[in-house]
């Protein structure tokens, strides 16, 4: 059983009604013209009322027929709407009109059908712009000319080649966009979009249209943008169509090559460098005019939305997919990037779970969250179906070095959470080479400090042709992220484990101490403090309450008997923290020498204890 | 009577028969027109917490929201905003230049001086960005290289009631919802078996009774209340009735739910109250959280490395460090939305005594919370709020001492940070006059604090609404609310 869509069959005969209410309106204007001039105005007006009963239904169906067309979809709004409201005032006068000439007003007859020719003007060149573009008529009509037909003035490129910057020069933006802006845009752009294509920005090219995905990087010749633009020029399928501006030879010689590199949107001149003759057409093209800005930058609400019913949404994804705890969302709602988040499903997402999504949507994610999943190191071989991932968590996964050496083709990965896994230097040592990574989290893993202290060294100061990439860029800072460090806390003079006086409850002295079991308990006062020696046990709940032992060592009375200075008897309650543990000294002078100069003293010290 | 069967009695087979007749045929017209309509929403195929379609607004910074709610109002001159000059004016009066006429609380109005008091607390400057930090904070000191602060943030409450309102709903006036059912509303959640949007209350250790918080704080206002917060009980089980009664088992609790979820359906058809749909979702999470909320508080399975972040505290229910503990087991696991409510930092006598239990409380719990997040990479993408409703002035209330002072409410200044996604670290933003009276750089009103809260999460605070009294409502109300650029990275 075959499903027809009737509103994009019926639609699609608005094209051809359409014309028929024009050419009647304008036949009947000039009927009542020529009756004007002539003398037998009866004859001639009889001629109207026929072309009536053929006018109204046929405007009538017209209407209908544009408006099932305009839900199909794949228009500008804007235009579209004032086409609506002055097809839809044509189609009211033309009834209007038949309505007097039925009642034989005549008067308002000749009335309604000027206003209705009126109309049909806006309309007709509101139609015409949705079809063809805004510029239509505007573009190669003379300069004068240009404002009242609403071209865009001064919207030819810019004069003469700019001198050209390698590092400022984005190959994408200024060296491949602009051959779309030329000669695809106008049928493949935010206005329209032919067969679900859109070429206006990087996302279009390999999200594609109803046949697929535009490019393939890396393989110019199973791209299905350059075989239809390499096609013969008669044949059917050539792109840009027959009587349509085609491009250069050399044009399609620089897309091939672009797509050869693995389609870059965020490489510059500096860092790749084309054959020699592509060079020089690329130093041919005008400077960038401030075109559309890359897919990245945060789109402004505007009318020119992509049609989110063109690609499938995350709902429809999330269907799909059909596992419970995956989380898909849209980045943003203008834009078709994703953000999935596969964490919550635990053990749940395992490799083939992981293969399915990227088969659904892969080139479409940007945030991936893997995190306490199932997913192994054969699982990361489907990640080559995601090149666009920017943040890429695998924590607490069983990934390994064998692993990550899959990763080394996500150029665009800023951010990587490694946390819990078994991974070691060597695999890390290897995505150094992303150009783009700024952030890397490896607590809990088996790297340590000083291989961090190693792999940011190596980043820093890149050897190699690959990192030269890195160098160049420029922008790129790594942090390694690997947790505090373990018991290392700064020393601190003799910390009480009070801040407020267990006796009267107001703000403690941390110099007025006290060692009670093996803590150092403060006190606001002396008075206080003898108390609190009489009696202990009056006042060891409140304490309880007040008290935070400070951490580690030094929250142990200190060890050494004997004063690493003097040499004499230590007392407990004059102390310094060196080393992540408490000195004791036999008097405050022999602790400003030891403080002053630790050094000396650490010999006696380690044989003191 | 029942609005509803009012309704249906009206009815008749005649008036039905005049106006549906042709609405009929209206209806048809229209799903040929407009086909969406014939589409049907699109389900949602198990996903709890679905958000808006079209929504981010824009790429977010963050995905994940702990908003630390100081409540009393934390003092801005014993913690952050150190004004070394106020020691020589000890015991000096306030100049009517710098109090500009601004209105007193009755606390202090009958008062005949309003004197000066400095702080007692020893500030230093800590980390690489030097920001100067008073010694009741240590531990917070040591991550401040992440957090931003600001330093002038205002509003006009002067009361904790109204004040809290309008910082977490908008409005001084309550019946609004509040800053995470917004979120709830727009975002949805990830996570499927906790909910959106999650409240803690802890315990505090001030010697005071505490303001009482209200849960519209944390409600749903005139949304669907399906996106209020679900405050997890600080003593006890987390969440009450949770588990099955004796005698009843999963399957048997199970098969109920489905039947029940039956008949409200069937209620849902008759009457279509929203509330019913509120309802059959609310049944289906209770039953959820039986599952996942032993799973979310059973701490066994965290390193001692870890705890020890937090403070010895963390391994009492009920406290600060506790619900901070949770309050990163919730964002590992999808939650939205965590809010703690820390209560009773209403220091208005015995500023020294009670302010520094309130930090004892917190202090090492927000330096735990942060390098915790951190070292999991969630700080990257999740958004940390500290800050109360307003702040304290810099008159005493009561008698004043060398030791002992306090402070009573002021609205014009005060002090939060915020850290994490989006937001640049080590950063201070804004600048208050010598008495931290007045703003002298760069105010932030608390609209623009949300209305900044809601972009770092991917919101347009003006394109988030939803038509309420014939007003598309919003979080940041209907005066003008700017998204604080400065302080984003």
């Amino acid at each position: 059983m075959d499903t027809v869509d009737w509103t994009l069959f019926l639609g699609r005969w608005h094209p051809v009604l359409v014309h028929l209410p024009i050419g009647l309106v304008l036949g009947l204007l000039f009927l009542e013209i020529v009756a004007a001039l002539r003398p037998r105005k009866a004859v001639v007006r009889a001629a109207a009322g026929p072309l009536l009963i053929l006018l109204v239904p046929s405007t009538l169906a017209a209407a209908l027929c544009g408006w099932l067309l305009a839900g199909a979809g794949g228009y500008d709004a804007e235009l579209l709407r004032l086409h609506r409201l002055t097809g839809l005032a044509v189609a009211a006068l033309t009834v209007l009109m038949a309505v007097a000439h039925a009642f034989r007003r005549s008067g308002w007859y000749r009335f309604l059908l000027v206003v209705c020719a009126l109309a049909l003007v806006p309309a007709g060149h509101y139609g015409g712009s949705l079809t063809h573009g805004r510029d239509y008529l505007a573009r190669h009509a003379p300069s004068w000319l240009k404002p009242l037909l609403g071209g865009r003035t001064g919207a030819g490129p810019a004069t003469g080649p700019a001198p050209l910057d390698p590092a400022a020069f984005d190959l994408y933006q200024h060296g491949i966009q602009p051959v779309f802006d030329r000669y695809c845009i106008s049928c493949h752009g935010s206005e329209k979009a032919k067969g679900g294509l859109r070429l206006d920005h990087a996302a279009g090219l390999w999200i594609g249209g109803d046949s697929g995905p535009a490019i393939e990087p890396g393989r110019p010749e199973a791209s299905l943008l350059l075989k239809r633009m390499r096609l013969p020029l008669d044949h059917d399928e050539h792109m840009p169509p027959e009587g349509k501006p085609q491009p250069d030879p050399a044009d399609l010689e620089l897309l091939a090559w672009w797509i050869a590199q693995g389609a870059p949107t965020n490489r510059t001149l500096a860092e790749l460098t084309p054959p020699a003759h592509l060079l020089e057409r690329l130093r041919a093209l005008p400077a960038p005019t401030g075109s559309a800005p890359a897919s990245n930058a945060p789109q402004p609400p505007s009318a020119q939305t992509p049609d989110p019913s063109r690609m499938p949404g995350p709902e429809q994804i999330h269907a799909e997919l059909d596992r419970p705890g995956v989380a898909i969302a849209a980045l943003a709602a203008t834009e078709p990037w994703l953000q999935v988040n596969a964490a919550p499903a635990g053990a749940r997402f395992d490799d083939a779970a992981l293969e399915r999504l990227i088969a659904l949507c892969g080139p479409r994610i940007r945030w991936l969250d893997l995190g306490g999943t199932a997913v192994t190191d054969a699982g990361l071989r489907h990640l080559r179906g995601a090149p666009h991932l920017e943040r890429l968590r695998l924590d607490r996964t069983r990934v390994t070095d064998a692993g990550l050496a899959e990763l080394r083709g996500l150029t665009e990965l800023t951010s990587l959470n490694l946390y819990g896994t078994a991974v070691t230097e060597t695999g890390v040592a290897g995505l150094l080479r992303l150009p783009r990574l700024q952030h890397l989290y490896l607590w809990k893993t088996e790297v340590t400090s000083d291989a961090v202290a190693r792999l940011l060294a190596q980043a820093a100061d890149p050897t190699g042709a690959q990192d030269r990439t890195a160098a160049a860029a420029g922008t790129r800072s790594l942090s390694i992220e690997l947790g505090p460090p373990t018991g290392g806390v700064e020393p601190v003079a003799g910390v009480p484990i009070n801040t407020i006086c267990p006796v009267s409850d107001k703000l403690a002295d941390p110099k007025r101490t006290l060692w009670h079991e093996d803590r150092l308990v403060a006190f606001c006062c002396d008075d206080c403090r003898e108390t609190f020696r009489r009696e202990p046990t009056r006042f060891t709940a409140r304490l309880a309450q007040l008290a935070q032992p400070p951490p580690g060592q030094l929250a142990q009375p200190p060890s050494n008997p004997l004063c690493p200075v003097s040499g004499r008897p230590a007392r407990k309650d004059i102390t310094v923290a060196h080393d992540g543990r408490l000195v004791a000294f036999c008097s405050e002078a022999c602790r400003d020498r030891f403080a002053a100069g630790p050094g000396a003293f650490l010999a006696r010290l380690a044989s003191g204890d | 009577m029942n609005p509803l069967d009012e309704f249906t009695r009206r009815l008749t087979r005649r008036a039905f028969f005049k106006t549906t007749g042709l609405a009929a045929g209206r209806i048809a017209l229209a799903t040929l027109m407009l086909p969406e309509l014939l589409r049907g929403a699109p389900s949602d195929r198990g996903r709890a917490h679905p958000g808006l379609p079209g929504l981010p607004h824009f790429k977010p910074r963050a995905r994940r929201l702990i908003y630390l709610f100081m409540n009393g109002a934390p003092s801005q001159l014993d913690l952050w905003d150190y004004k070394p000059r106020l020691q020589e004016l000890y015991d000096t009066d306030l100049p009517d230049s710098v109090r500009q006429g601004q209105r007193l609380t009755t606390m202090t109005s009958g008062q005949k001086r309003f004197p000066v008091a400095p702080s007692v607390f020893r500030f230093a400057q800590h980390g690489r960005s030097g920001i100067w930090v008073s010694e009741l904070l240590p531990w917070t000191a040591r991550v401040v290289d992440d957090l931003c602060v600001i330093k002038t943030v205002h509003t006009e409450a002067i009361n904790h009631d109204p004040a809290a309102t309008y910082l977490l709903t908008g409005s001084q006036i309550p019946g609004r919802p509040s800053l995470g059912a917004w979120i709830s509303y727009g975002l949805g959640s990830e996570a499927d078996d906790l909910p959106a949007f999650v409240v803690m209350t802890p315990r505090w250790s001030s010697k005071r009774d505490a303001q009482a918080l209200y849960q519209r704080l944390w409600g749903a206002g005139f949304l669907p209340a399906k996106h209020q917060g679900v405050a997890l009980r600080s003593v006890g089980d987390p969440v009450l009735f949770l588990n099955n009664p004796d005698g009843v088992d999963a399957a048997t609790r199970r098969h109920m739910l489905d039947g029940l979820a039956q008949l409200n359906q069937i209620a849902y058809e008759r009457q279509g109250d929203p509330e019913i749909q509120t309802r059959i979702a609310q049944y289906e999470m209770a039953f959820r959280l039986q599952s996942s909320i032993p799973e979310l508080t059973d701490l066994s399975g965290e390193p001692q490395s870890v705890l020890d972040l937090y403070g010895p505290e963390v391994a009492v229910p009920g406290t600060f460090a506790a619900s901070c503990l949770l309050a990163r087991r919730l964002v590992e696991r999808g939650v939205r939305v965590v809010q703690i409510l820390h209560r009773e930092w209403d220091t208005h006598e015995n500023l020294p005594r009670d302010l520094s239990l309130q930090c004892r409380d917190i202090d090492r719990a927000c330096y735990g919370l942060i390098t915790d997040l951190k070292q999991r990479g969630l700080l990257e993408d999740t958004l940390v709020v500290w800050g109360g409703e307003f702040g304290r002035t810099v008159y005493c209330q009561g008698e004043l001492s060398r030791t002992n002072y306090g402070r009573d409410h002021h609205p014009r200044c005060f002090t939060m940070w915020m850290a994490g996604g989006g937001v640049r670290g080590g950063l201070v933003h804004g600048e208050t006059d010598d008495f931290s009276y007045n703003i002298v750089r760069d105010p932030v009103h608390i609209r623009d604090l949300n209305a900044t809260i809601l972009h770092c999460l991917g919101i347009d605070h003006r394109r988030l609404t939803y038509r309420f009294q014939g007003l598309d409502q919003r979080l940041t109300g209907t005066e003008e609310a700017r998204v604080i650029h400065g302080i984003l990275s």
